[in-house]
């Protein structure tokens, strides 16, 4: 017995004082990147390889209600997020976009600020990773530049991060602006975008791919960055956005999506006669199948299976279309287009008929769409262009909804469409605006302009101004989170419009979100104004 | 080791059951020196032959004619008396001193009461409280000064939260270490509150110190009952019958009150309240075995509870066995106990959103769409009504009765303990224990629900989700206690021990939906016919598993006692976690207390205690999850899984290598007072968190894209006073009463908050996301609701008119300025109560003994969410009903928080009131006790919130609508949120049988 008891002390202190072992493997988390091998299909070309993770940020915010969509959308005269009721009030979130009262611990605008980053990071641990050959290094490099272009467009002065880990000082506007134009020229392998550009020796390639950035979607970029320069930097550079974007119309396979352009109605209900069984022009660059289009130079890739994100059936329509198209989930009824806007279109304007939905709505089968809930005493759905107010009783039947990436029938809550980055129609006008501006006189962009128009089914103009410009860049680019941009480089960002009055000229830059400041250790400063 | 202890349970019930031959009756009166003693055994000497007395202290036994009977009482000297042939043997006990004194569990050991010198409470069974208790936390509620068990409603699938002194971590687990029956780190539902004897709560850090990390919240020490040596055979029944109405519910509009308001005609009267719950039923039996021989103790019970909510379609059936097994061997010398616990719940938890819909639903619509008054199409709806259109409106009736929730789980407990005298000064104790836990739960929305089963949708009626959970605790421990008597003057134990925690746990989940419509049909049984299975990225399924999750710790103890009369504790434990980065898993946690008997020196006369105490302890906390210090990362698909893969950054937070230990240092300063009437408990206690573990917001540059990661990120601060007093104000034969009282009051402030001032406590969906209204600031307490103030005045369109209340003519009143400088926000009230109060009273009369115990808590306030989202008469809302309480004001047209929705929530409870009455039984009958009660639970209420339930809400779920995948939010208290379950009123009909 004693014997026994012996070896059991023996080996409860044996157990109990060797077994200090804490290590512990995460069973069900990777704790390092991994490069998959993974099946490669023709088809749409979808983008593969190491960069994978590092484009699919780009979905972050694009098409949702949330980040860089809410911020370029929202805070212009596109559209708004009236509070119908108890709903979409969201402490004013909305409201202070639209009003231009927004502060700095914003939610939208904190999202676009981190969405901005967590790109940023993504593409610094593949840089970093030291797997990438010249090609993919140079649209990793130029797919950075994009996401500090949208924070050298929202905030101006952040950090430039380059590796994964650094906290290098918050540079000015101008350098962000010098480190963007750097990187995409580096990606193009020129030093400097001329007349007659010579891009033999860029290691971005030429095929046409609409999920990864060859050397046109670069040189578009660059348009963009170019045209914007003034803003950003005080210096214009409007003659180096001429030459960009003419390399793109000149050299480039894209075209135009005109008559012949033609692509299957995914909208089209069977049972409903006047539903067109196809597309054709300028709504099809926006439709569930546009992952093809020739005019898509670059696009971020949404899917509704994977690659979820855009929900614009979900953020604009009101709950009973979901049986207009036998949707999966019932709309949320947040986002209207001003009445205002939508009357800048006229009748005919293949863009009207694209962009927005209005008037009577039916369901699945062309019966009249009922919402038994009406604010009236007309219980078949009407969708107005006009909205009674933006708060706080907005009707929920009011406003026309944004359309433009259209919805297909049976539908899920992410949607299909691809969202372009840089396609030809764009570039176009970024041509004709900078040939205008280059030379002081509008009327240099009607060839270009009257290109757009002609593709729309309207009248060619024969004279034209900033404002005139303006509008037609409104009517062509709604809904791609350009208007933005664009109304602060018209100068009419400050202006008074629809239920907004406020006039502030600090608030063409977004302030640096306050969670960012407060966690920074006073190394990031805010904006003037905020 | 199961099968063995089967075999001694089957051996032991054959010997039962045979008994031994008997010759002679022997009977007699067992008192003390003032009369009579119930409930004394007297048994045959080494034969488990025996009996107890009954009221009057009589007994009767046959024994053999050269027996030996052996009486007992606890807190008297057993008296062994021989028969001899003697037919009346009458004794008196004589009270034993040492055994009176109280020996209170203090982890590895146990003191004499008047040692311990840490804050320490215990709660006899006879003390608990009474009627239908699902939960043990329930027991104790109000009974601990400092112990908080926040009541869920009536929801009897929804465990309480308990807190213990207030705030003692922000990101680790806040709910009190329970050691069961020395088992450390069991889970509270493997116990059935009938089968408990007591429970006593460690509640400084001192106290916690030797139970290591997890007991930084508290420790909750349950010893459940067990068999006596010596005792007889005794089977006994309890049965309760319990039957709950609701007790509050936020008022809402009827039908005439929501036309007038405006409210649109759907040309019905439908209460939906009443149609969504019921009248809801419980049923307890308890039923247990237990004795002992000189050598063995054993005790057996059953307990089985079924039970209905006052919700329709909730409820829940739960069978618990447990047996407890003590045997000596070898002179006594080794100690072997065996317990096992097998429990098994099926939940119905229904859905409290019913409630929820309930409340804002159109009074005037009808619950099946043939009553419409339009031309409706039911049939998709499996006949129900359903307001489309609308958002977040959905049949409550239809919710409560098409879908089903279930949740079944599984638990078993099993630990075997050796505990081996070596020398009277030294002994080894080993303690093995698992505990292996399963959890399934299902839930069904059928193709014609609107809500969830997406009856409009074309492509995807129907939905099953599938979740399981297993998790597998394995506990080793050992230690030595080492005793010696160093002088007259000094005693001295040494404890030294190590213990190893292990918890492996696996989960996963499945859903998937699109079933055949129009067929009436189960198809969570038969997932095959799911079209999703058809469609790319439909079903929906997730794994995770984290297996090794350890606690490791060495701990090390001295008990000093000088002159019987000044007590010194010191414990010192070294303890590593895995769940830090290799550098930062051990730390080293203190712990010191002295206590001294002032009145052995003072020598006041009718004083029998006057000791003073003071400790300090370490504790540590960890963090919730293990790999913080790593980065994870996802595998990111391509599109239709067929353009490729890559790894992405994931996890939502970046790495943290430094993660280290939070610290908890707690300093309580205590003083017991006790005459023979009287006895009074004085606590003072201060308590700083420091490096507390908490999801920070960092840069997002830095940090690689993340926006937040784990940091050690602040210090806490809590004080506190707690206070109980007990007298005793009649003490007659036959007529006692006792009345008691507690007191607690703590308050807890941020010290420092390196990540700046936030706003938290999103009030939601719809229209009221961003709406943040509970500050966290440096240097404040915690729970400050914080908001912009209503002047009571309207603009034309009836949207409040907020105040100016800084005075600078500049309303700043947006939700993005509620922490500038010139914003027009304060402070509408704190979500921590100022103090609570328990009032206990018991009164025995003759075979009659009442009790009534009240609660009042004082000083905190509440967010009525109901209000802030339901009661404006918002025009373009005419289809939801408007919540009508007596603060309602038809002329506010917008929903817009302000102080108008904060309300004090100061209550005083009547909580628990029973009547019982002892039947005196002859001793010769079959049964030897019985016993009647009747008691009431949560009878009135005075309060002047007008919300649901003014229990002050400790922690934040979040909104509706979000995901909640993290735990409640203690820096956020004081919102009762919509999916807030009815209070119940319950009364209970109780029947306790002893044969």
């Amino acid at each position: 017995m004693k014997r026994f008891i012996k070896i059991t002390l023996a080996s409860v202190a044996l157990i109990a004082f060797s077994c200090t072992d804490l290590d512990d493997e995460l069973e069900d988390s990777l704790t390092e990147e991994f490069s998959i091998e993974g099946v490669t299909t023709g088809g749409s070309g979808g983008s593969t390889g190491p960069l994978l993770s590092s484009y699919s940020r780009l979905r972050d915010g694009s098409a949702g209600n949330t980040g860089w969509f809410a911020t370029q959308s929202v805070t212009s005269d596109e559209m708004a997020v009236g509070q119908k009721g108890g709903d979409w009030f969201d402490g004013g979130i909305w409201i202070q976009l639209h009003r231009h009262t927004w502060d700095a611990a914003h939610e939208r605008i904190g999202e676009t600020w981190n969405h901005a980053y967590g790109g940023i990071g993504e593409v610094n641990t593949a840089l970093s990773g030291g797997n990438l050959d010249a090609n993919q290094t140079a649209q990793a490099r130029a797919l950075r530049a994009y996401f500090y272009y949208r924070l050298l467009d929202t905030f101006g002065r952040v950090k430039i991060v380059t590796s994964p880990g650094e906290d290098p000082p918050q540079a000015s506007r101008a350098e962000v602006f010098q480190f963007v134009e750097d990187e995409l020229l580096a990606a193009l392998g020129i030093s400097s975008v001329t007349a007659s550009l010579d891009l033999s020796s860029s290691p971005l390639g030429t095929e046409v791919n609409n999920y990864r950035i060859n050397q046109y979607a670069a040189l578009g970029l660059l348009a963009k960055l170019y045209l914007n320069a003034e803003v950003y930097t005080g210096t214009a550079r409007y003659q180096e956005a001429d030459w960009a974007a003419s390399y793109i119309i000149d050299n480039s396979p894209y075209i135009l999506c005109d008559e012949g352009c033609v692509a299957p109605n995914l909208a089209k209900r069977p049972e409903v006669d006047s539903d067109p069984e196809t597309l054709e022009g300028y709504a099809t660059v926006f439709a569930p199948n546009n992952e093809n289009n020739p005019e898509i130079i670059w696009s971020i890739e949404y899917s509704s299976v994977g690659l979820g994100g855009m929900n614009f059936n979900q953020m604009t329509l009101h709950g009973p279309s979901q049986l207009t198209y036998g949707l999966d989930a019932a709309p949320w009824n947040g986002f209207q287009v001003l009445e205002e806007f939508y009357n800048s279109y006229e009748d005919g304007d293949a863009r009207k008929e694209a962009n927005f939905l209005v008037g009577p709505q039916t369901d699945f089968s062309g019966n009249a769409l009922i919402d038994f809930a009406s604010d009236d005493d007309d219980l078949q759905v009407v969708y107005t262009p006009e909205i009674n107010e933006l708060e706080p009783n907005s009707l929920r039947q009011s406003g026309a909804r944004m359309k433009k990436f259209s919805f297909e029938v049976l539908g899920r809550q992410d949607m299909n469409n691809d969202y372009p980055i840089i396609r030809l129609g764009d570039v176009y006008l970024m041509r004709g605006e900078a040939r205008a501006r280059a030379a002081g006189d509008w009327s240099l962009s009607l060839p270009d302009v009257n290109a757009i128009r002609t593709r729309a089914g309207v009248a060619p103009l024969t004279s034209i101004d900033a404002a005139g410009f303006l509008a037609e860049r409104g009517r062509e680019m709604f809904q791609e989170s350009s208007r933005r941009t664009d109304q602060i480089r018209f100068g009419t960002f400050d202006d008074v419009w629809w239920e907004k009055t406020n006039t502030d000229a600090f608030r063409s830059l977004m302030p640096i979100p306050i969670a960012q400041i407060n966690a920074s250790n006073g190394t990031l400063t805010q904006n003037p104004g905020y | 080791m199961k099968i063995t202890l089967l075999k001694s349970l089957v051996v032991l019930g054959a010997f039962l059951t045979f008994g031994i031959a008997q010759a002679q009756e022997v009977s007699g009166t067992v008192s003390d020196a003032s009369g009579p003693l119930p409930g004394a055994s007297v048994v045959e000497k080494g034969t488990t032959n025996g009996t107890q007395t009954d009221f009057d202290g009589n007994y009767s036994l046959s024994v053999g004619n050269d027996a030996v009977l052996v009486i007992s009482y606890i807190g008297y000297k057993s008296t062994e008396i021989a028969v001899n042939g003697q037919s009346t043997i009458n004794v008196t006990l004589q009270e034993d001193a040492q055994a009176l004194e109280e020996v209170v569990v203090v982890g590895y050991g146990s003191q004499a009461k008047k040692e311990i010198t840490t804050a320490v409470t215990s709660v006899n069974v006879e003390d608990f409280n009474q009627g239908v208790v699902q939960a043990p936390a329930q027991l104790l509620q109000g009974k601990v000064a400092g112990l908080t068990v926040a009541n869920p409603g009536g929801n009897p699938n929804q465990a309480p939260t308990i807190r213990l002194r207030g705030l003692s971590t922000v990101g680790g687990n806040q709910e009190p270490l329970v050691v069961i029956d020395g088992i450390l780190g069991g889970s509270l539902d493997s116990v059935d509150p009938a089968d408990i004897q007591n429970i006593t709560v460690l509640k400084d850090g001192s106290a916690a110190a030797i139970y290591g990390s997890r007991a930084s919240s508290g420790v909750i020490v349950i010893t459940t009952k067990s068999g006596k040596s010596g005792q007889p055979l005794q089977v006994s029944y309890n049965g309760q019958l319990g039957v709950s109405t609701i007790a509050n519910q936020i008022s809402i509009m009827n039908r005439e009150e929501f036309l007038a308001a405006g409210g649109n005609d759907l040309g019905s009267d439908t209460d939906w309240r009443d149609e969504v719950t019921q009248t809801g039923v419980a049923q307890v039996h308890n039923v247990s075995a237990s004795g002992g021989s000189e050598n063995m103790t054993y005790r057996v019970a059953a307990n089985f509870r079924d039970t209905d909510g006052i919700l329709v379609n909730s409820g829940f059936q739960q069978t618990n066995f447990r047996t407890n097994f003590t045997g000596r061997l070898f002179d006594d010398k080794l100690k072997v106990t065996v317990n096992t616990a097998f429990t098994t719940r099926d939940s119905q938890v229904g859905f409290n959103e019913a409630l929820r819909y309930a409340t804002s639903y159109n009074p005037t619509a009808p619950i099946f769409g043939d009553d419409a008054p339009f031309a409706f199409n039911s049939a998709q709806f499996g006949g129900y009504f359903e307001t489309l259109g609308l958002f977040d409106s959905f049949n409550p009736v239809a919710i409560a009765n098409q879908n089903r929730n279930d949740r079944d789980n599984t638990t078993l407990n099993y630990n075997i303990n050796l505990d081996y005298k070596i020398s009277d000064a030294l002994s080894i104790n080993v303690n093995y224990a698992k505990e292996d836990e399963k959890l399934d739960a299902n839930q069904y929305y059928p193709t014609t629900n609107l809500w969830r089963g997406n009856a409009l949708s074309p492509t995807r009626r129907g939905l099953a989700n599938f979740s399981n959970f297993q998790r597998n605790f394995t506990l080793f421990e050992t230690y030595a206690t080492y005793t010696n008597k160093v002088s007259d003057l000094l005693n001295l134990t040494v404890t030294g021990g190590y213990s190893f925690q292990e918890t492996d746990q696996n989960f996963n989940f499945f859903s998937l939906g699109d079933f055949p419509a129009g067929v009436d049909f189960d198809f969570s049984n038969r997932i095959q016919d799911a079209q999703d299975l058809l469609e790319g990225g439909r079903v929906q399924a997730s794994s995770s598993r984290q297996d090794d999750d350890r606690i490791i710790r060495m701990f090390g103890r001295v008990n000093a006692t000088f002159d019987d009369a000044i007590y010194l504790n010191a414990a010192l434990s070294r303890e590593g976690s895995s769940r830090f980065g290799t550098e930062n898993q051990w730390g080293i946690f203190p712990a010191v207390a002295v206590g001294a008997d002032l009145n052995k020196y003072l020598n006041l006369s009718n004083v029998n205690l006057l000791k003073a105490r003071l400790g300090w302890g370490v504790t540590g906390a960890n963090p919730p999850q293990v790999g913080l210090d790593q980065q994870i990362f996802n595998v990111q698909n391509g599109a239709d899984g067929q353009s490729g893969a890559a790894t992405t950054q994931a996890g939502g937070r970046a790495a943290n290598p430094d993660l280290k230990w939070e610290e908890k240092s707690e300093i309580n300063l205590g003083f017991e007072f006790a005459t023979d009437r009287l006895g009074a408990t004085l606590d003072f206690f201060t308590r700083d968190i420091r490096d507390f573990i908490i999801l920070a917001n960092v840069e997002s540059s830095e940090f690689n894209g993340f926006s937040q990661r784990w940091e050690n990120a602040g210090t806490l601060g809590v004080n506190g006073v707690e206070f109980s007093v007990n007298y005793d104000l009649i003490a007659k034969e036959n007529l006692k009463y006792n009345t008691g009282l507690i007191f607690t009051h703590n308050k807890t402030i941020l010290e420092e908050n390196p990540q700046g001032d936030q706003v938290l406590g999103n009030l939601g969906a719809p229209g009221q996301n961003n709406t943040f209204v509970v500050r966290v600031k440096e240097g404040e307490e915690v729970g400050q609701i914080w908001g912009p103030v209503w002047s009571g005045e309207l603009d034309a369109s009836g949207t409040p008119i907020l105040s100016d209340i800084n005075g600078d003519g500049n309303l700043v009143t947006g939700q993005g300025s509620a922490l500038d400088e010139d914003a027009d926000f304060r402070v509408l009230g704190t979500g921590l109560p100022d103090f609570e109060l328990g009032w206990t009273n018991q009164v025995k009369f003759g075979n009659w003994d009442a009790n009534v115990f009240f609660r009042a808590v004082v000083g905190h306030s509440l967010v009525n969410s109901f209000r802030a989202f339901y009661e404006p008469i918002i025009g373009s809302q005419a289809s939801y009903n408007f919540v009508n309480t007596d603060n309602a004001n038809p002329n506010i047209r917008t929903a817009q928080f302000s102080d108008y929705y904060v309300e004090k929530a100061d209550f005083l409870r009547l909580d628990n009131m029973s009547v019982g009455y002892n039947f005196d039984m002859n001793p010769d009958s079959y049964i030897k006790g019985l016993r009647l009660s009747l008691a009431g639970q949560n009878l009135f209420t005075i309060t002047g919130y007008d919300g649901i339930n003014p229990d002050p809400n400790l922690a934040d779920g979040g909104s509706l609508g979000d995901l909640r995948s993290g735990p409640a939010n203690p820096l956020v208290p004081g919102i009762e949120r919509r999916e807030a379950y009815f209070t119940q009123t319950t009364i209970t009909l109780g029947l306790n049988v002893n044969f």
